[in-house]
């Protein structure tokens, strides 16, 4: 077969000529503090975007995740503020997000709920409640031990990244090799055909959705160690930037196509605009016309493709 | 007899109604000046913006389609207004004709993706979501905040009329008694239905299925520009920001009005039902002296709790009709 | 034999509310025995195969397994028992590759297991090789041709170890070759002591691997034979022999002018190839075949859901293009499609709005529906067509099969058409109503209309038509005349058994 990864592979493709450009146009672009900083900021939106990816290869969406993230980084905050220890904050935020997600997929695949709907009620839900419960206020005065887990700025960001790798290989990974991973492909391309083969299309719906929150939970640590402080307001948009690395990096939004690199790819692809624009001296607000721009772009040649081949 | 009544009573306007009148009580016992004309029509005001966008999307929705573009393209109406009227110099009227034509043509970009190449519409109006919002972010380099429009324009958004009637209201309900009439009665309604229900089945009655669809969503377009209008008359400044999150108040308006998210049912009436439902629990909330998140999280849920009951009721009545005997299988298909 | 069978039925029964589909089908299945089973289409081929599989309960009668009794059989059950059944219509995943596919059949369940790739594309390799399939187990099913995924579900089964296989036409839509190949497997099943139960309509293959044959009519059992015993002409009688032409309505008027004519038209990708016709008002056409002989392709073709290739399509002389349905019911052509439900009208809107969905533009010329006029019409039509309904604002879905039909019917007879197509109008619908539909298509012939009947009810194609096309591989291989053509000779020809001399 002619190019099973070419969608994966032009995501690539565009990504190493932006960095190439970047490399002969403006090779300050490249100092290791700038990327490392680069690269933790996309750290947490690429785990939304390999849970989003999850949900959409199982034909579902799940856009309260920004919400999901904003409560489950208060949460840790408010935590480590107790003085509670950081392996126990973590636990505990993953758990809280996981516990997000099995509310949205229980009514998803519990009672048969469109999913878009369910989860626009739950993230204007859980943000207000949110606002209501904090009045916008941040989370201060946080101990030593949680702005990066207190180590050293550097040796932080490493640990934040090397925690993002290993969840994406793993990933990754599973959903490749593993079972389950197969069979929220298969629940994603024909649920009755699913069914027919014995798997059960409802578990593993709401299994993806209780595993998006988890993964929601992890990305709101993993972000807010950032900060001296907890921004209640984070998260804002963020269930959009993962759709947007996933719809990118080739993830079909019908279900049962894609895969985690090239999500990875589009989640850098969209992550590297603003910096860009920054070097290239263009002004920095035209990033999300970029951003959008490159999304329909995506979806548009995807359609032009589908509609040459043959049935 | 006897079953045209519960056909009545279990109509979702019907729960909304009930859900309405009980706000009303409530909130009368709770509030201060709560059931005041003023405040009343101040309700009105409010929920223009978001009403006009609410009833567009309703014919979006009844195709079994969705807009979430809605809130970004009203944003960027907003700011190419500001831009055309300041920059470039045009009188406010000459400029919102301009502005209705961006609308129209954002809502056209909209139809053609989804039309042309078959794509979905949620993907499609997400992609267009960004890029509006980030067009309208660009031409004001982020910072840009146009005012000082003059009054003759803001009495749009805060006149009165007969010294008592908001301005924008008469818009409304001009805007509401059209799509009215579109949805319910014209063959656009008619057809819109069809799709929503069966897109195959209404291209083989020989309905002309992908104009039917690029019209809902370029009515969308040039109706998120008419609330942009009223929008920057109301607050008198255009911002890149304006409409932020109005795409999923309106969707939560037209949905809690009883439209079916997977297309062909829903109603107008429904839509104008739930929106006063929306506002009516924000503007009482507030003068109880309620803070404002406690409306939102109210409208969550009762957003899930509607879904769910109709669920509910779904299965129940399922369960009670015996389903129309399984089609025998005489055929090999 | 003295060995037990692998399956024995035993005078099984089942009912659909008042249709009848089995009355006590009898029937056993040896080991290493490929039993072929026969009868026309509505013959109760389906139910009995759903039985097998647990799909459907019978009402009735029993089944042995391996000499075991078995009751209350689930799909689950009978895959242990080592049932398996290939369709005509793959359940495949379209977006995985081939080797997925057959994986996911196969493997046991358990999300945490690791997926070892390896001994997924040899396990699909030796299965795909096994049934001869010529592509590569990682292509994505849904590049692959509908025989290409016949051959996925039948290397599916084959590793699934099933000792009883049920192939539902599985030649249907194969080339030859693929035959060929097919049915070198199907032997191979055999000697390896498998159990099949064979099911085509191609006389030719059965004769040429079956061992014995059972015929089914009218939801019964006919007795099994050996194969050596019986030839083709036997079969074919078997089958349709019963007496048809006293209920159908006689025709008594003369044709017409010529109204449609069809010139070589070519659509290979919808599988119709240069097919030339003519039908004259007043005339009823009939179309016969097996299913996937390509009447609906053609029909789709005419009503401009697919594009043909080739080909000029004439209206009362006049050339006419056909690019999309609109243009067709401009032009006063109709089409009543074959999937009532799906297609042919909009279960969940009323029975007005579905009447009058093809002539929008006729009856509110202003775009403004007219309730009035239109619940007037439709109420013309319940009665004109005897549409049993609550009311005209009832939904379309809330009636019966044979009145949905109607209200399909009542919605192309409302555009006046000069050509209707109808595509198998009487399938799954009761005896009552399908006599009503045939008065109904009798008078509209009478009154001038061309009417195109697609039918794989061959005694309905038999006492309605005029002149009857048959179609097979997308070709019009003979026309009959309706008055002295008889089953046989129609089942000949769709058949193919004769040769293609009668074209």
């Amino acid at each position: 077969m002619k190019g099973r990864h070419f969608r994966e592979w032009s995501v690539a493709a565009v990504l190493g000529l932006v960095l190439a450009a970047l490399a002969v146009s403006a090779p300050d672009f490249y100092q290791p503090r700038q990327l490392a900083a680069m690269l933790t900021e996309t750290a947490p939106i690429l785990l939304l975007a390999c849970g989003m990816s999850l949900v959409i290869l199982c034909r579902q969406i799940d856009i309260s995740v920004g919400s999901q993230f904003a409560v489950c980084g208060v949460a840790a905050g408010l935590m480590a503020q107790q003085g509670t220890p950081m392996p126990v904050v973590a636990v505990v935020s993953v758990l809280s997000g996981a516990a997000f997600g099995a509310f949205n997929g229980m009514l998803v695949a519990g009672l048969g709920l469109p999913s878009i709907v369910v989860t626009l009620a739950t993230m204007v839900t859980w943000r207000e409640a949110l606002r209501w419960w904090r009045e916008g206020e941040y989370v201060r005065d946080l101990p030593t031990g949680f702005q990066w887990f207190g180590l050293s700025q550097e040796l932080g960001q490493g640990t934040l990244l090397a925690i993002a790798v290993c969840i994406f290989l793993g990933l990754a990974v599973a959903l490749r090799h593993l079972a389950g991973g197969r069979y929220i492909y298969a629940v994603g391309s024909d649920a009755e055909a699913a069914r027919l083969a014995g798997i059960n299309p409802r578990w593993i719906t709401f299994g993806v959705f209780v595993l998006m929150g988890a993964l929601a939970g992890l990305a709101a640590l993993v972000s807010a160690v950032r900060f001296p402080d907890v921004d209640p307001k984070a998260g804002t948009g963020h269930e959009l930037r993962a759709i947007a690395a996933a719809v990118v990096g080739g993830v079909a939004i019908t279900g049962g196509r894609g895969n985690l690199w090239g999500v990875l790819a589009g989640a850098l692809l969209l992550a590297i605009i603003a910096p860009a624009l920054v070097f290239w001296g263009a002004p920095p607000q035209w990033e999300r016309a970029i951003q959008g721009g490159i999304i329909l772009t995506a979806v548009a040649a995807d359609g032009w493709r589908k509609r040459k081949e043959p049935r | 007899m006897k079953i045209a009544w519960k056909q009545i009573v279990w109509r979702p306007e019907t729960l909304l109604l009930a859900v309405f009148v009980a706000e009303f009580v409530i909130f009368a016992q709770t509030g201060n000046n709560f059931t005041s004309t003023s405040n009343l029509f101040e309700i009105a005001r409010l929920s223009v913006t978001i009403g006009l966008l609410a009833l567009a999307m309703t014919p979006v929705i009844l195709t079994g389609g969705i807009d979430l573009s809605v809130g970004s393209l009203l944003g960027l109406c907003a700011v190419c207004f500001g831009k055309l009227w300041r920059d470039f110099g045009l009188p406010p009227l000459l400029a919102a004709v301009c502005t209705l034509v961006i609308g129209a043509l954002a809502g056209g970009l909209n139809a053609a993706l989804i039309t042309r190449l078959r794509l979905p519409p949620l993907i499609v109006t997400l992609g267009s979501y960004s890029l509006f919002r980030g067009l309208a972010e660009a031409l004001t380099r982020g910072v840009d905040n146009f005012t000082g429009f003059p009054a003759s324009f803001l009495f749009l958004g805060q006149g009165y009329l007969f010294g008592v009637i908001p301005a924008q209201v008469p818009i409304f309900l001009a805007a509401a008694i059209a799509i009215w009439l579109l949805v319910h009665c014209t063959v656009f309604g008619r057809s819109y239905r069809a799709i929503g229900f069966s897109p195959e089945g209404a291209r083989f009655a020989g309905l002309p299925v992908e104009s039917r669809i690029a019209s809902v969503y370029l009515l969308s377009g040039v109706m998120a520009a008419v609330a942009a209008l009223i929008y920057v008359a109301h607050v008198g400044q255009a911002k890149a920001d304006a409409g932020s999150g109005f795409e999923l108040l309106a969707v939560t308006a037209v949905v809690l009005g009883g439209t079916s998210i997977f297309g062909g049912v829903g109603t107008v009436q429904g839509t104008v039902l739930g929106l006063g439902v929306l506002a009516v629990l924000r503007n009482g909330l507030f003068m109880s002296d309620q803070p404002s998140e406690l409306a939102n999280i109210l409208t969550g849920a009762l957003l899930l709790f509607i879904l769910a009951g109709g669920v509910a009721v779904e299965k129940l009545s399922a369960l009670r009709a015996r389903r129309s005997a399984p089609v025998p299988p005489l055929s090999h298909e | 034999m003295p060995e037990t069978p692998l399956l024995q039925l035993e005078r099984i029964r089942k009912s659909f509310g008042a249709v009848r589909a089995l009355r006590g089908v009898s029937f056993e299945l040896r080991a290493g025995e490929v039993h072929a089973l026969l009868g026309e289409n509505g013959a109760g081929k389906t139910t009995l195969i759903k039985v097998i599989t647990g799909a459907h309960p019978p009402d009735d009668g029993a089944m042995y397994v391996h000499g075991k009794t078995v009751h209350a059989l689930r799909p689950a059950d009978a895959h242990a028992l080592g049932i398996a059944a290939i369709y005509q219509q793959p359940a495949l995943f379209p977006d995985l590759t081939v080797a997925e596919n057959i994986a996911l059949a196969l493997e046991p369940l358990n999300p945490f297991r690791r997926v070892c790739w390896k001994t997924r594309r040899k396990r699909a390799q030796e299965l795909l090789a096994r049934v001869g399939a010529e592509f590569s187990e990682e292509t994505e099913v849904r590049a692959l041709s509908m025989p290409e995924q016949q051959l996925v579900e039948i290397a599916k089964a084959l590793g699934s170890g099933a000792r009883i296989l049920i192939m539902d036409e599985p030649t249907a839509s194969l080339t030859q070759k693929e035959v060929r190949l097919l049915l070198g497997v199907v032997r191979k099943l055999r000697i390896e002591g498998v159990g099949i139960i064979y099911i085509s309509h191609r006389l030719e293959e059965i004769f040429e691997v079956a061992d014995r044959v059972t015929v089914l009519r009218d939801g019964e059992s006919l007795g099994t034979r050996a194969l050596s015993d019986v030839n083709s002409a036997q079969l074919i009688r078997l089958m349709v022999g019963r007496d048809v032409e006293a209920i159908y309505p006689p025709a008594g008027y003369e044709p017409g002018v010529t109204m449609l004519e069809v010139e070589r038209l070519d659509a290979p990708k919808a599988g119709v190839h240069e097919v030339s016709f003519s039908v004259r008002a007043g005339e009823i056409l009939g179309f016969a075949g097996l299913v996937g002989a390509g009447r609906t392709e053609l029909a789709r073709v005419l009503f401009g859901i697919e594009p043909p290739a080739a080909g000029v399509i004439r209206l009362r002389g006049r050339p006419i293009v056909v690019r999309n349905p609109r243009d067709a019911v401009a032009h006063g052509i109709a089409y009543v499609p074959e999937d009532r439900r799906r297609h042919g009208v909009i279960l969940e809107m009323p029975v007005a709005a579905n009447a009058t969905m093809a002539i929008h533009r006729r009856l509110f010329p202003r775009g403004w529906l007219r309730r009035v006029k239109e619940e007037a019409l439709a109420r013309d039509f319940v009665r004109e067509l005897g549409i049993k309904t609550a009311s005209v604002d009832s939904p379309a879905g809330t009636l019966s099969g044979g009145n949905q039909q109607k209200v399909a019917l009542a919605r192309w007879l409302a555009t006046n058409p000069k050509v209707l197509i109808l595509d198998e109008p009487t399938q799954g619908v009761d005896i009552g109503a399908k006599a009503e539909i045939h008065r109904i298509l009798r008078t509209l012939a009478a009154e001038g209309m061309a009417i195109i009947l697609i039918s794989s009810d061959l005694p309905e194609v038999l006492g309605m038509s005029d002149r009857i096309a048959v179609m097979r591989g997308g070709r019009i291989v003979a026309t009959l005349n309706g008055a002295s053509a008889d089953a046989d000779a129609v089942m000949t020809a769709a058949l193919g058994t004769t040769g293609e001399a009668a074209a």
